[in-house]
């Protein structure tokens, strides 16, 4: 990317759109600008399939009056198209009805930078450089096994943003981020060996890229064999990437306003036992040099580190402005912005899961029976908190020991059943963006739904 | 009031192929896209948010040395328009020599049109306070269906698509998609029990697909499902016979088999139906096709290559006889393309996707089929599915179901999924009814791009298919 960097100013079109805001007599209003560039690799079959490079740029802004919000949203910064932006978004704040739930958007308290969130190594990469990393994880999934089938890619790219309120606040940011991903397929006769691995982080040194090849490979050569499994209630083991989702389930029911009213399973647990009393988890936005961290949040808010689950207890939701309002506590800087498109949430940074005292191993020999999963994606409905889940990769665990891969297997259940019924936790497990932390866990009873 | 139409030179994709094409590009694509877009979000009576959004740029696409390149820009100047066939020549050089899966595009005809799709009532010319007026009787009807109603939001988006496409075949087409949604979505309570019922409509049209919806009072459907869905239970676990409505026998079409007969997934080895071409793939009784001529929210005229839109016939009896092409996967597998080939805007290339994918009808009744069944799932409605293709195993969450003993339904059921081996499902499918429908408007997302597709089938049955659930 090296010869098409050039500093975008972001600066100029947002303060004409504030400027311009500010004759419109509206109660609150803010402009978003970002620039973006990316290059991609794709990787499909038995080799480089294309290459991509996209620049991406736009202004959102969001208007209140009488507290309606009226938003718009242009992938452009030309003069002319931020007075058509202004021009929408307030038009549309005088159509919108009184939100009784809105009370404001935030001040501007500032707070000491996160640091190690760009790299100028990243946006120095170039397509030769992106395609070396796509090779090498390409050989690394053949160094296991030849006549792999593989699907994935490369990317790396760089964003730069710039946010302006009426309520004062100014931030601008600016991040990179590269990650790499391939699934691997292998056959042998009939059979099918099938699994992925991916690695994402800020600085070239945060993926290692045969890593991931040699792990989609390995993990593909494991599913060889697999086998139907009977219905039964038996214990669960989750490897740290199947346990994610769990606690990433978990996270999006405590966020912001859906929470806050009464809208999900999660929302009179506050104060409540959800875990064992040595689990602990907690949000942390401002880990140096991983992905999902930001010194502010979406809206211009320092991020914090929160404790989530303290002694199994449930001890805070993640909060925007706009939800914590409705809670009437201070916002814990977990407010999330989709870029440009003006749609601000809540949400998750980095959740960092404590670890425990057991180890993967200890899990497995101590099951007479059981299945270690290890891909599945249990994320419940936030309503009601239910999942009914594939076990998309996993084996029977007979005796302490792995006996095969599992196919056509489904486990269900509530989630907070899972949090309750974890009985133990390992002391190693994974980190995920250089921010998020699981441990793998072992839960006693679920119901599994097979022949 | 949204914003205004913002126009391309058109010589300014023109002049982008030729110039592609004098540096060395054998094949050279320049796309333009644009979508503009307004919203409504009604939550408990409180229309509290409308926006408005613009999307547009150019994405270019080359072959050079049998390399594929692209880049794409939204700043649709001429002198940026150059630096990404820059960045897309450049790219394809870029790549080294081995490891590559060598790039080849099947011959067009040369192609000019401009296609308008006419909607009834164009969105822009509904004042926003009247739409917001609709989408607040909508939302009132929900939330006055019961006391169990606790909150209601009701939705509404519609976009205007314009894509041109220009490429080294002289292909050069221009179409222009209006489409308009309502989402209704109403959670219930009583106690502590919550439930969600959502409905939903729309796709290629104006403003007259929300009143359509409004005459079918889909935000009371919505609501009704809610209520009823607290007094559901928990499904049985294990392996049944299950009895699947058209929402969910689309998800089932469009997830179990439509993504394996995708080419590039065929070409890359990631389809278990690779190597089954004119086999036995699924019973004699099973008739599979995508139709992006139809109407429905997959509907086209021409697709993102510029290719001409016809039909696919995907399984017919049973046997599998087709598969979904691009210009590659054609000129690689020497067919002829159908028009497969969407992005989901500038900022990617066209790739292999469905459109309106069905099961074809049968002559069966809908009580002749459950007449049959001694103990089993009907299930209606689809939530979300996914299919790992290459292992041919996919899941579908569906809405609801009722437990079925000796032919008549019985309990009510909530939070069901189902599992199962598409291969084994497909052979499975032991009745299909006449009763056809195609009513699933959504976004099906692959390689990172969502697109409009569409899905329907009549009523029919599926033996031994795992039912999840935690009872």
């Amino acid at each position: 990317m090296t010869e098409d960097i050039q500093r975008m100013d972001l600066i100029t079109p947002v303060e004409k759109a504030t400027r311009l805001l500010s004759q419109k007599d509206l109660d609150f209003y803010e402009a978003f600008a970002s620039h973006s560039r990316s290059v991609r690799v794709t990787i499909l079959g038995k080799g480089i399939k294309d290459t991509g490079s996209s620049v991406d740029l736009g202004m959102g802004v969001r208007a209140y009056r009488d507290k309606g919000l009226g938003t718009a949203y242009s992938q452009s910064l030309d003069p002319a198209d931020v007075e058509r932006t202004v021009a929408t978004a307030t038009a549309y704040a005088r159509v919108a009805q009184p939100d009784p739930f809105f009370k404001g958007i935030p001040a501007a308290p500032k707070a000491p930078d996160v640091r190690f969130l760009f790299d100028q190594e990243v946006t120095d990469l170039g397509i030769e450089s992106v395609s070396g990393f796509a090779k090498e994880m390409m050989d690394a999934v053949r160094d296991v096994r030849p006549g792999p089938m593989c699907e994935g890619g490369v990317s790396v790219g760089s964003t730069s943003s710039y946010l302006m309120t009426s309520t004062g606040v100014s931030v601008e940011d600016e991040r990179t981020v590269l990650s790499g991903s391939i699934s691997a397929t292998y056959r042998q006769g009939e059979d099918i060996g099938s699994s992925s691995e991916f690695e994402y982080g800020v600085s070239l040194a945060d993926v290692d890229f045969g890593w991931v090849g040699k792990r989609a490979g390995q993990k593909a050569v494991e599913q060889f064999g697999s086998r139907r499994v009977g219905s039964a209630v038996l214990p669960m083991i989750l490897v740290p990437e199947a346990a994610s989702s769990v606690f990433f389930g978990l996270m999006m029911a405590i966020s912001g306003e859906q929470v806050v009213k009464g809208r999900t399973f999660a929302s009179g647990l506050l104060g409540k036992r959800i875990a064992p009393d040595w689990m602990e988890v907690c949000d942390d936005g401002r880990i140096a040099g991983a992905v999902s961290s930001a010194t502010y949040d979406g809206e211009g808010v320092p991020t914090k580190m929160v404790s989530v689950v303290t002694a199994g207890i449930l001890s805070t939701f993640l909060h925007n402005s706009y939800s914590a309002g409705i809670a009437g506590v201070e916002t814990n800087g977990h407010a999330q912005r989709a870029g440009y498109g003006v749609y601000v949430g809540a949400g998750p940074t980095n959740v960092v899961v404590k670890a425990g005292q057991s180890s993967l191993d200890e899990m497995i020999v101590e099951t007479k029976k059981g299945v270690l999963v290890t891909s599945a994606d249990f994320t419940p409905s936030p309503v009601t908190g239910e999942f009914s889940s594939t076990i998309d990769e996993g084996f029977l665990v007979e005796n302490g020991e792995k006996r095969h891969a599992v196919k056509n297997l489904m486990a269900g259940g509530h989630i907070l059943d899972l949090c309750r019924n974890t009985d133990m936790m390992s002391k190693e497990g994974r980190t995920f963006g250089k921010g998020h932390f699981f441990p793998s866990m072992r839960i006693s009873t679920i119901r599994f739904s097979g022949d | 009031m949204g914003l205004s139409h913002l126009t391309l030179d058109g010589h300014l994709l023109e002049s982008a192929v030729r110039r592609g094409t004098e540096q060395g590009a054998s094949f050279c694509e320049a796309r333009f896209f644009e979508e503009r877009s307004s919203n409504i979000v009604v939550e408990n009576g409180v229309a509290k948010t409308l926006g408005s959004g613009i999307a547009r740029g150019v994405g270019i696409r080359v072959i050079v040395n049998r390399r594929w390149g692209f880049a794409s820009t939204n700043r649709t100047t001429s002198e940026e328009v150059d630096k990404a066939l820059s960045d897309a020549i450049g790219g394809a050089k870029a790549i080294a020599t081995e490891g590559i899966e060598d790039a080849q595009v099947v011959n067009q005809k040369s192609a000019s049109d401009s296609v308008t799709h006419k909607a009834k009532v164009s969105p822009d010319d509904v004042d926003p306070a009247e739409k917001v007026r609709v989408m607040l009787e909508l939302d009132r009807i929900a939330r006055t269906y019961s006391d169990k109603v606790k909150d209601t939001f009701t939705t509404y988006r519609d976009t205007v698509t314009t894509t041109l496409v220009h490429n080294s075949f002289s292909v050069r087409v221009e179409e222009v998609t209006p489409r308009t949604y309502a989402y209704c979505r109403v959670i219930s309570r009583e106690g502590t029990n919550l439930q969600t019922g959502i409905e939903y409509g729309g796709g290629v049209a104006g403003f007259e697909a929300v009143n359509r919806l409004q005459d079918e009072q889909f935000s009371r459907k919505a609501a009704e499902k809610a209520v009823k869905l607290l007094s559901a239970h928990p499904p049985p676990t294990g392996t049944f016979s299950v009895l699947v409505d058209h929402r969910v026998g689309g998800l089932f079409m469009h997830e179990a088999f439509g993504h394996n007969s995708e080419a590039d997934s065929v070409l890359a080895g990631q389809s278990i139906i690779a190597d089954k071409m004119g086999q036995q793939v699924a019973s004699e009784i099973v008739t599979i096709v995508d139709d992006p001529t139809i109407p429905g929210n997959g509907h086209f005229v021409y697709d993102h290559e510029g290719v001409r839109a016809e039909p696919h016939m995907i399984v017919r009896g049973g046997v599998l006889v087709g598969f979904l092409h691009s210009l590659e996967s054609a000129a690689k597998m020497n067919v002829q393309p159908q028009g497969s080939a969407r992005a989901r805007s500038h900022q990617f290339p066209p790739i292999i996707r469905m459109s309106n994918t069905y099961l074809a009808p049968r002559d069966m009744a809908f009580d002749e089929i459950l007449q049959d069944m001694k103990l089993g799932v009907y299930l209606t409605g689809m939530n979300s599915g996914y299919v790992e293709t290459q292992k041919g195993q996919f899941t579908c969450k569906v809405e609801q179901g009722w437990l079925i003993e000796k032919g008549e339904l019985k309990d009510h059921l909530r939070d069901v999924s189902i599992n199962g081996l598409t291969l084994d499902a497909l052979k499975n499918i032991s009745a299909v009814g006449e009763d056809f429908k195609m009513d699933s408007p959504g976004t099906c997302g692959k390689m990172g791009q969502g697109i409009p597709i569409d899905a329907g089938a009549p009523h029919f049955r599926i033996d031994g298919i795992v039912v999840g659930g935690r009872q």
